[in-house]
């Protein structure tokens, strides 16, 4: 009895045992640092359990930080989740040229991984006060740009933000969208349903989970996003991922509590962003088989 | 299609490359002009040459890449192959940690891996190489799906078993039937973490290491043309890496 029971532990020991370098680098280096940062964030630095932390986040500087990266994080993930649609469309239904679609395609993929000091930099050259359209503008008009638009303001993060959302919309939808079978629109319209009527009844319920999916993770894609807005904006954006950043660097580093709740809000908002998206594409993968 | 729609579309594509090649061709200029001089690497060259740090930070992103690379294949490569031939239940766990990196922003992670090291083994951090094991994680999402769906599409058993059945041991198996197999694989999920660890700013940068990035950062407040130009190579080397991952990926193989 014994035997053969030690026999079956030790068949589904070695099984894990081959595995645990992974489940052991994937503990020290993600699982137990973030949770180091959770218990930071509700404890004294006597080790006391406490809320004060996380309940400083309503304070002013930073709950306007908090509202600041959402707004940023929305209005890029509506406009860029609406542009990149309307590319992801003209991707999936244009067959000629055949050059343009491709060439396209590929600028998308490239783009919607793009971001960092790089784009920074190359839209300062081309918006900044002497980027390349700035001048161009100022010769051709006499108007100058410089003075109504400005890279660092939440305006111009959103130009420079929409250069990776749109894109990463697009790439996220052309699944979906290719997927949409013809014979879905042949078979509605051989049952007497106009355009419009195929859209609304067949294509869109279809879609919406991928869509929703997809712009929720554009969201999370803006709300993290550091380096773009350091480089743009150094210290002067008050967006939640450069105050963490302030708090880690040093500047601030006095009060690790703070810190790490600043820290633990952020992961929370992105956690509710990635479940729910997790929960719907859940949903569309039954239908695009 | 009707005509409307047609040019519609044409439209759209139009405006995307125009959206997303404007930038490309901005730093370009700008990097390589000067006012009055036409096309030049002045710019360039004053950064990258005399007491410039350029090679120190460039050979310091590169020794990153490489090993986060190396690593990153060597433990991913072996736990999926593990898993997929003796261990399949581990797969779901396994896989829902591989994009637990998702979750959590790069700056979020440096925040506590800040205080976790600090409080077991404080020297740590200030080593160069201790960015590697990071670079892991946040590179894991995508290195992962990468092989997973190469190790997918392969049908491994059916090849062990052939192997075993041509009197093949193990280690032989690995190395003359597995690898081989995996190698496009393996290669595009390297490029990909190659072209990641390349831009990575926001950890090398708040735990104080001089990567390349962290010297563009700093070249662009002293000298905006340089960085241009900095700028434009770094996006058509990425642009580069990432369309030979595509070239790896869908090029038909033979099989081995």
């Amino acid at each position: 009895m014994t035997e053969t029971r030690h026999a079956r532990r030790r068949s589904e020991l070695l099984p894990a045992l081959g595995a645990a370098p992974y489940f052991v680098f994937v503990g020290v280096f993600l699982l137990l640092p973030i949770a180091v940062n959770l218990l930071t964030s509700v404890r004294t630095p006597d080790g006391v359990f406490t809320l004060e932390p996380l309940l400083r986040l309503g304070e002013e500087q930073y709950r306007s930080a908090f509202w600041n990266s959402t707004q940023l994080s929305v209005v890029t993930t509506v406009i860029g989740g609406a542009l990149g649609l309307l590319l992801a469309w003209a991707l999936a239904t244009t067959q000629r040229p055949a050059w343009l679609r491709d060439g396209v395609l590929s600028f998308t993929t490239v783009a919607s991984q793009s971001g960092g000091i790089p784009l920074a930099f190359a839209f300062v050259a081309l918006l900044g006060t002497q980027g390349l359209l700035t001048t161009a503008i100022a010769e051709l008009t006499g108007w100058n740009l410089a003075e109504t638009f400005r890279l660092s303001s939440f305006t111009g993060l959103t130009v420079v933000y929409l250069y990776f959302q749109i894109p990463l919309m697009a790439v996220l939808m052309l699944p979906a969208l290719s997927g949409l079978r013809t014979e879905w629109q042949e078979a509605a319209a051989s049952l007497g349903a106009g355009r419009a009527r195929y859209l609304k009844d067949i294509a869109l319920p279809i879609l919406t989970p991928a869509t929703a999916g997809a712009l929720l993770l554009l969201f999370a894609n803006a709300f993290s996003a550091y380096a773009t807005a350091y480089a743009l904006a150094g210290g002067g954006a008050n967006l939640v991922p450069i105050l963490v950043g302030f708090f880690v660097s040093g500047n601030v580093m006095m009060d690790y509590s703070f810190g790490a709740a600043l820290s633990t809000g952020m992961i929370a908002v992105i956690t509710v962003a990635m479940v729910l998206r997790w929960l719907l594409t859940r949903r569309t993968t039954r239908w695009m088989q | 299609m009707n005509r409307t729609s047609t040019i519609l579309r044409i439209a759209v594509l139009l405006g995307a490359v125009s959206f997303f090649a404007l930038p490309f061709l901005a730093s370009a200029y700008f990097g390589f002009t000067l006012p009055g001089r036409g096309f030049t690497f002045e710019p360039l060259m004053r950064l990258a040459t005399g007491r410039s740090a350029f090679w120190d930070q460039l050979g310091r992103t590169l020794l990153l890449a490489l090993c986060t690379a190396v690593v990153g294949s060597a433990l991913l490569t072996s736990t999926l192959l593990w898993l997929h031939l003796r261990a399949r239940k581990l797969l779901p766990i396994a896989e829902g940690l591989s994009v637990l990196p998702f979750v959590v922003p790069p700056v979020a992670l440096v925040m506590g891996a800040n205080l976790f090291f600090r409080s077991i083994y404080p020297g740590f951090l200030t080593h160069l190489l201790s960015l590697v094991p990071f670079y892991v994680i946040i590179t894991m999402p995508l290195m992962y799906r990468a092989l997973d769906s190469g190790m997918l599409a392969l049908d491994l058993r059916t090849l062990v078993d052939a192997g075993k059945s041509l009197g093949a041991r193990r280690l032989r198996i690995l190395i003359q039937i597995l690898l081989p197999n995996l190698a496009p694989a393996m290669i595009a999920s390297s490029l990909i973490c190659v072209a990641m660890v390349l831009g990575e700013f926001v950890m090398a940068s708040l735990l104080l290491h001089n990567t390349f990035p962290v010297f563009l950062a700093q070249a662009g407040q002293d000298n905006p043309r340089a960085a241009a130009a900095l700028a434009f190579l770094t996006m058509v080397g990425t642009w580069l890496l990432l369309a030979a991952v595509a070239r790896t990926l869908h090029t038909p193989r033979r099989p081995q």
